[in-house]
């Protein structure tokens, strides 16, 4: 019998208990490593293993949870030992009663963001166990225990770049049916089908009485057969044990083949009693035919975003015609996309879509940085925006989620490049309405087009939900018939093809005065013709107030509830602050963020030379709140609200700048970085934000940085200074080994340190410059060494 | 048992934290670290577990009875007079990290804030599983909670300190390959046990494992704990 046979039908199928509790009642002692049980008591192990097939497991586990290089480097056995032993061990047991799958539990190491393990290297890992498993013979792969969704994609990535065998994922919950790390198992369950699982569900965490609302949550945005794996209760208060008997267990879990269950078992605390009453209970049941359809959505690990209403996607992530966001990218400056993003879900986008390509830089390697951070700080989905089919590849490869891939268009080539990267990593789809010969004139050529970019995606295996139709806006000025053809579009798209709608809207006044009127009707006017996915700057309030008005009218905003709370304070909102009325040296010292934009307008519109402002009331301003601080006058706190200040007035004045004022590479440049091992970072970047304010260009490595990146920023930007901080003893010996780098690599570069462990003495011991014993003096230093 | 309620964390400990004397903080700063505070409390998703080891002393540190040696003499002189030992570890969780990450991209001063209430919350939690674990052992005395990092004892501990506790699986507590605990408001402490009076010395500066290189002592204050 194979899994897949396995799964067809009404009957549950039924799989294994516990195996780490079985083990310790056998004699495992504790700190004895549990994977190690097929080597070193493989009677034990056997005897388990068959009192799970006697009981009537169909599918039994191998004891190989903790088999990953990383876990077991702390014994001296290898990957290949560990899994080849105990794949044996089970096939003997299972004696051709029941299938082997190979268990995959957790690596034991957190991924980034909140950890340090990067995804590739998680991917490379699993590939490890998962091809020694493949190689002693099992029959299908069961990744269990995740509670990280980018964990259970890269092994199940490793799985599917591995072999072509069934692959089972469960992952674990709280009783608010959220993981530790706040992942939902929506989320869970449109990634994993997506990229291709046979099955999903939950184990361990909970209890079988706990697992309805999470099968619920499963079975609504997932078609595939559902695992539930619970354990024997929930853990006993007056501690040891479990709260429910194995009859209860048995009752409560079997009950579920009436919402739709299909695969069945027990987790920690349950035996091969509770198994052996399980099969009595689902020997009684039929698995309910419930009808299961998903409909359209993408997500983060945290949030699910359906395409049920208009959907807003923030267009600022994207160079085009941004001179900031530009020289950002030049600079490598990874933060000033993280405001941007910050500022359009607070106005109110649910998706960002992300296009980092600019012809002078590495657009794959920015990508993926710019993903991995976008990850870290916001819940929002993303598009992932770009023409290189690499670039959007490593994108789709580290996006934790399912993501939109904007674009493909009816160019079969281009079809044939995108579609099966969409398909691989179970993405959504942007289709443009246009081909080798252009933008069609007619909306009929359009839907055309739009059925055939479907056609495609079917083809692939893409499901027709995953599919969104751009049909492209034209300028209105320089062509006033293609609004109406554009609108015509989208309403046959949704009405003919019954596909989602996405629409970049802004381009329509393009030369027109009085653009945001414009931008503003013409996306009303849209929405009415069914567009469900705008791209627009939500930051531009009239476009927002379309959106909320369309859903207030169009009764999807109930009780006009977010109308209201979008507008009732509106008044005060539009009230301008008063501006000009203070100095702006006297609200750089006082830190007031918020004043310091409109004071530098206000100078720059008197005619006053950005660099005098710089020179003759930022620097001086900044110098002032220093020495307090120096003096402890000031704390720290102020020091950064000045900074912030500062910061503010400064990109005023940095859009105001030619380009050579404002883009001096080089000779001012600063390199920082927490040094390897080391996640502390919070101090080295209130550093970053002083240097900035006193104009140097900052080049933020962020944590974990090994020597070699260090010096290979250093060298390529030609940097005056590199600043290494490390709050932890344990990390010195990677800063000493940093420093030693940049010196066996004769960078003529001044090194300085800092951290709540180093002290002068240590600074100079391991071969520093300067040792910065706060970020104020972090900026003495740079003023010291580094020219502006 | 195991679920603790957070309150506000501590402010004047926060600001301490935060390079600010208490006294020198203004009204603006306090409402903005309270309001951080604020914010923190409800992101904050406290997890703790612990297990009680008998203990024995050995030449070069202190074994617990799974097997593992903690090393050093630092910790051993500190259990000196207990015989066992609660090993415990506890986490804000992840949220917080993405938290305060979040606010590095806004406000650098409302992430120092939130940084300095977060380390001010996990030693409160610390405190109340303290609370909770003694009466566990009634007529017994406890020194000061110790964690790996302190003297001689080497945080490459934490991480089959972690797995002699299970924590990746029941909190989602791990360490990193550097041996750093993630989520990073995370603590890993051991609690001596002892069945007769001990001098319990109070936490002091001179006796603080960390005062070598202490950035309070380096500026002339102190952390506040006391």
């Amino acid at each position: 019998m194979e899994f897949r046979e396995l799964l067809r039908g009404d009957r549950p199928v039924l799989l294994d208990g516990g195996m780490g509790t079985m083990l310790q009642n056998r004699g495992l002692k504790p700190g004895e490593h549990p994977e190690l049980a097929a080597l070193a008591h493989p009677d034990w192990l056997f005897d388990i293993h068959r009192a799970y097939v006697d009981a009537g497991a169909q599918i039994i586990s191998t004891n190989t949870f903790g088999a990953n290089r990383e876990k077991l480097a702390r014994t001296d056995k290898t990957v290949y030992e560990v899994v080849s032993a105990s794949v044996a061990v089970a096939r003997k047991a299972a004696g051709g009663r029941a299938l082997v799958a190979l268990d995959v539990g957790p690596i034991g190491q957190l991924l980034e963001p909140t950890g340090t393990l990067a995804f590739e290297q998680a991917v490379d890992i699993f590939k490890e166990t998962i091809a020694a498993g493949v190689k002693a013979g099992v029959d299908l792969i069961f990744i269990e225990t995740i509670t990280d969704l980018q964990e259970a994609r890269a092994a199940l990535l490793a799985a599917k770049e591995t072999c072509d065998l069934p692959v089972m994922v469960t992952m674990t919950y709280e009783a608010r049916c959220r993981t530790f790390l706040g992942h939902s198992p929506a989320a869970a369950a449109l990634t994993l089908e997506g990229m291709g699982a046979d099955a999903i569900g939950v184990n361990c965490s909970l209890g079988p009485r706990e697992m309805p609302p999470l099968a619920e949550e499963l079975l609504k945005w997932s078609t595939l057969p559902i695992i539930l794996k619970p354990n024997a209760g929930l853990p006993d208060p007056a501690g040891g044990g479990y709260d429910i008997t194995p009859a209860e267990f048995a009752q409560s879990l079997a009950a579920l083949a009436d919402m739709g269950i299909k695969l069945f078992g027990g987790c920690c605390g349950t035996t091969p009693e509770y198994i052996s009453l399980l099969k009595q209970e689902l020997d009684k049941c039929r698995v309910a035919n419930v009808h299961r359809s998903v409909p359209a959505a993408i997500c983060s690990p945290t949030t699910v975003v359906p395409i049920d209403r208009v959907r807003v996607i923030g267009e600022r992530i994207n160079p085009t015609g941004k001179k900031l966001m530009k020289e950002a990218l030049r600079r490598g400056d990874v933060d000033f996309m993280l405001g941007q993003a910050l500022a359009q879900t607070q106005a109110g986008a649910d998706i960002l879509d992300v296009n980092v390509g600019l012809p002078d830089i590495d657009e794959q390697a920015m990508m993926v940085r710019t993903v991995k951070a976008l990850q870290g700080i916001t819940d929002a989905p993303l598009q992932l925006d770009s023409t290189a089919p690499s670039v959007l590849e490593q994108a789709l490869r580290i996006y934790c989620g399912k993501a939109i891939v904007n674009s493909v268009n009816g160019e079969q080539a281009v079809l044939d490049r995108i579609l099966p990267l969409v398909k691989k990593y179970g993405a959504a789809v942007v289709g443009l309405t246009l081909d080798e010969k252009g933008i069609p004139k007619s909306a009929e050529e359009r839907l055309a087009i739009a059925r055939r970019i479907l056609d495609a995606a079917l083809a692939h295996g893409i499901r027709k939900e995953d599919v969104y139709i751009d049909c492209l806006t034209l300028t209105a000025s320089a062509e006033q018939e293609g609004a109406q053809q554009t609108v015509s579009a989208l309403r046959m798209v949704k009405e003919q093809l019954g596909l989602k709608t996405v629409l970049g809207v802004s381009n329509i006044s393009f030369g027109l005065p009085a653009r945001p009127v414009v931008n503003q009707n013409f996306l009303t006017m849209a929405m009415v013709y069914g567009l469900d996915l705008p791209i627009i700057n939500p930051n531009v309030d009239s476009m927002m107030a379309a959106v909320r008005s369309y859903h207030l009218l169009m009764n999807v905003d109930t009780d006009a509830r977010e109308f209201i709370a979008a507008y009732a304070d509106a008044p005060a909102a539009v009230s301008t602050p008063a501006t000009g009325t203070r100095a702006l040296d006297e609200i750089v010292r006082a830190g007031l963020k918020g004043e310091a934009p409109a004071a530098t307008r206000v100078l720059l519109e008197n005619g006053t030379d950005p660099m005098e402002i710089i020179n003759t009331i930022l620097v001086p301003a900044l110098d002032a709140v220093g020495a307090d601080f120096e003096a402890g006058r000031s704390f720290l706190p102020q020091l950064i609200q000045s900074a912030g200040a500062a910061q503010s007035s400064f990109e005023v004045l940095r859009a105001h700048m030619s380009n050579d004022k404002s883009n001096r590479s080089g000779q001012n440049t600063i390199v920082l970085a927490t040094v390897k091992g080391d996640i502390h970072d919070i101090g080295k970047n209130i550093v970053k934000v002083l240097l900035e304010n006193y104009g140097y260009t900052v080049i933020d490595l962020g944590k974990d940085v090994a020597p070699e990146t260090v010096v290979q920023a250093a060298k390529e930007q030609r940097a005056a200074l590199v600043g290494l901080s490390a709050l932890m003893t344990t990390t010195l010996k990677a800063m000493e080994d940093t420093i030693s780098l940049l010196r066996k690599e004769r960078l003529s570069c001044k090194v300085m340190v800092g951290g709540a462990v180093l002290t002068e003495d240590y600074a100079k011991q391991i071969g520093a410059d300067f040792y910065a014993r706060d970020a104020k003096q972090g900026v003495d230093i740079a003023r010291q060494v580094v020219l502006l | 048992m195991n679920h603790i309620t957070l309150t506000p964390p501590d402010i004047d400990e926060a600001l301490r934290y935060m390079g600010t004397p208490p006294e020198a903080a203004d009204n603006s700063l306090r409402a903005l670290v309270e309001d951080c505070a604020q914010h923190l409390l409800v992101t904050a998703q406290p997890r703790w577990t612990y297990r009680v080891f008998d203990l024995s002393f050995e030449g070069d540190g202190v074994r617990l009875d799974s097997g593992l040696l903690l090393p050093g003499h630092a910790l051993r002189d500190h259990l000196s007079d207990c015989t066992q030992a609660c090993v415990l570890c506890a986490t804000l969780g992840a949220q917080v990290d993405t938290l305060i990450r979040r606010s590095e991209c806004i406000d650098m001063t409302r992430a120092l804030a939130i940084d300095c209430c977060a380390s001010a919350l996990a030693e409160q939690l610390c405190d109340k599983i303290e609370h909770r674990l003694q009466p566990l052992f009634p007529g017994c005395h406890f020194p000061y909670r110790f964690s790996p990092g302190y003297g001689d004892l080497p945080l490459e501990v934490n991480t089959p300190l972690l797995a002699l506790l299970d924590a990746p699986r029941t909190i989602g507590l791990c360490a990193t390959a550097s041996h750093l605990l993630t989520p990073r408001k995370s603590v890993t402490a051991i609690l001596g046990v002892a069945d007769h009076p001990i001098d319990t010395h109070k936490r002091s500066c001179m006796g603080c494992p960390a005062h070598h290189g202490c950035q309070y002592r380096k500026s002339g204050g102190h952390c506040g704990i006391s």
